[in-house]
């Protein structure tokens, strides 16, 4: 009889106990959320013109390649890893699309799949040989800005049709960029939450002597996962060219930090093992909002960048707290 | 297995011997390939050397305090150090050495927010750095729009000014990179760097002052930053980006010349070394006809090839 009790008295606390982490993890979504609706309200207060279905979708339009190199560096960052190569290699896409995809698609679908597996090599080389991911990928940004430079010298080029139409489709009833976004969110969170391999993912930065010991190999999963990061940077690298019409592999410079801060706003863990999708989303849609309140409140462009750095630095500072208070 | 051990073991004592001969090589392939002469282009090399050795020093000492420590404001600092030394000296209407404090004290501010990103908030240096270089890189594109004045000619002199080729500079830096040695081996401060290098907790427990440690060495990774981008700005002329290649180029030279990338162990000879080599490849580079863009490759492939060929010593722990 007391056994049964303090059987059930232990089931009850592990359910308070986890709902307290669920409730948490909510509250931790909920929060970039209410940065996201405040950015847009902000957006609104200034231009009124924005609340419409045409105004929305001019508004989130540019967001969707930065949301997917948010995706891109989610994974990266979910194995306790960094990647500094993002903005140079979704500058390397975008110029690869931009010069070669209406003339010879099958040479670029040949230079995409060399690349991915680039990526899951700087993966494997992280694994095997314990170099730090920055300086690996740091190394691996400038092979990218390099072969950018070599494809396109000076920007250029154009974009499919379809790419156009694609990127460029404004229906009447509902903002396409926002529904974009959800199918996004929703493909990242079936990878990382509805397949056992994404178990592993998380579990590869939390504690990845655990996997090994339940059978899982780290190579496998670092390099999936940088795999993984490069299909996603395609992803942007294609939005960005049917977005612009154009390639330039300097456009995208800034994403590297814009996408670490908007995966770090969105509740990712530097230390690794928290997958986010609908948090990296989310931030990037954030970050890219604060790019756009900053011109339409008429900031010079050269104070851009500096902004662009203060905001990583508050969202930063603000969790620093948020975690100094909870403890 | 024997041989291959001593090989081993001698690249560990004196991994900057690579480097060295790396730098001979490329001196060789230059003087083959073009007919230029022999002297001529190692002493150019050392001569531009000095602006890499500066900043490389700096981000060795950062890099040798392990844990994930690394500077990446370094290029953005230069850039800023390069434009305001140049406003303020005002073509020589204004005193030179005003020009370098204000430069010095714009690479204080830099490192000061560097501290409180990684000491305070405790964000991986990695990107407290690189947002603290965004800033620094805001305050520059500012002073750029409005800079109407000349490189004083004096300062301009000085940095070409040279003793059989070879640049006062270049003797300066030679100098520099003694006393960064004497720094790093002799002195408490520098033990301190190494210790926590090769480990945090033990270092911590022996009494190190582990944080006053970290804040130092930043600081002085981003004078010595800020100092060669007044050197740099005053022999090349300030331009937007003049910091740029010294993003990947101070921690290749680090790298390249035996430190360990993990931290607890530097090489000071290595970084000339290195300097000089990677200086030699881009002339290399130059002469064969390879474009910058192929030069970035390169460049790239090389820190990725060397660090996957001799590990970063955490392996076998």
């Amino acid at each position: 009889m007391a056994e049964t009790e303090l059987a059930q008295r232990a089931v009850a606390g592990v359910g308070t106990g986890l709902r307290e982490i669920r409730w948490r993890r909510q509250v931790g979504e909920a929060l970039p959320l209410a940065a996201l609706v405040g950015l847009t309200a902000w957006c609104v207060v200034l231009q009124p013109a924005v609340w419409s279905v045409s105004g929305l979708t001019l508004l989130f339009q540019p967001a969707i390649p930065l949301v997917f190199a948010a995706v891109s560096q989610m994974f990266v960052i979910m194995v306790g890893d960094i990647d500094l190569g993002t903005g140079f290699f979704v500058g390397l896409v975008n110029a690869v699309t931009a010069r070669y995809l209406t003339s010879d698609w099958l040479f670029v679908v040949g230079l995409l799949v060399a690349m991915i597996v680039g990526y899951g090599l700087a993966g494997a080389l992280v694994q095997l040989r314990k170099i730090p991911s920055i300086i690996v990928t740091l190394g691996a940004s400038f092979i990218w800005l390099g072969f950018g430079l070599v494809v396109l010298p000076i920007p250029g080029g154009t974009s499919p049709n379809w790419l156009l139409s694609l990127m460029n489709w404004q229906p009447s009833q509902f903002p396409a960029p926002l529904l974009f976004c959800l199918v996004i969110a929703l493909c990242v969170y079936l990878i990382t939450f509805r397949l056992s391999f994404g178990a592993a993912f998380r579990g590869a930065g939390s504690n990845p002597d655990a996997l090994v010991r339940y059978g899982w190999s780290m190579l496998l999963i670092r390099m999936v996962c940088y795999a993984l990061a490069g299909v996603f940077g395609i992803l942007a690298g294609f939005a960005l060219t049917g977005i612009t019409a154009s390639g330039d592999p300097n456009a995208s410079a800034n994403y590297t930090l814009l996408a670490i801060a908007a995966v770090i706003l969105g509740g990712g863990e530097f230390a690794g093992g928290r997958a986010v999708p609908f948090g990296a989303v989310i931030g990037a849609l954030s970050m890219s909002l604060v790019g756009t309140l900053l011109s339409l409140q008429n900031v010079p462009s050269s104070y851009q960048a500096g902004a662009q750095g203060l905001v990583l630095i508050l969202v930063l500072a603000g969790r620093a707290i948020t975690r100094r208070l909870e403890a | 297995m024997r041989a291959l051990a001593l090989v081993r073991n001698e690249a560990v004592a004196r991994p900057w011997v690579w480097s060295l001969l790396a730098a001979v090589a490329t001196w060789l392939a230059i003087v083959g390939v073009s007919g230029r002469g022999v002297g001529g282009t190692l002493t150019v090399a050392i001569s531009i050397a000095p602006y890499l050795v500066i900043v490389g020093i700096g981000q060795m000492f950062v890099i040798t305090l392990g844990n994930g420590n690394i500077d990446l404001s370094v290029p953005y600092n230069m850039s800023l150090a390069a434009f305001v030394s140049t406003e303020v000296i005002a073509g020589g209407h204004r005193s030179i050495a005003l020009g370098f404090l204000v430069a010095l004290a714009c690479g204080l501010a830099i490192a000061l927010a560097n501290i409180i990103g990684i000491t305070i908030l405790l964000i991986p240096p990695i990107v407290a750095t690189l947002a603290t270089g965004l800033l620094a890189e805001s305050a520059t594109t500012v002073r750029a729009s409005s800079l109407n004045v000349d490189v004083a000619q004096s300062l301009q002199n000085f940095t070409t000014a040279n003793v059989g080729g070879i640049t006062y500079l270049a003797f300066i830096c030679i100098g520099l990179a003694v006393v960064a040695a004497v720094v790093l081996y002799r002195t408490t401060y520098g033990r301190a760097v190494r210790a926590i290098g090769q480990s945090l907790r033990a270092a911590d427990f022996a009494g190190v002052r582990v944080t006053r440690t970290i804040m130092v060495t930043y600081i002085l990774c981003a004078e010595l930053a800020a100092l060669s981008g007044v050197l740099l700005g005053a022999y090349v002329s300030p331009s937007l980006g003049i910091g740029d290649p010294y993003l990947l180029d101070s921690i290749a030279v680090v790298v390249l010349g035996g430190s360990l990338i993990a931290g607890g162990r530097s090489n000071v000879p290595g970084v000339w070394a290195s300097s000089v080599f990677l200086i030699l490849l881009g002339t290399f580079l130059n002469v064969v006809h390879i474009s910058v863009a192929y030069q970035n490759v390169v460049k790239g492939a090389l820190i990725i090839a060397v660090l996957a060929l001799v590990g970063t010593g955490k392996e076998s722990r």
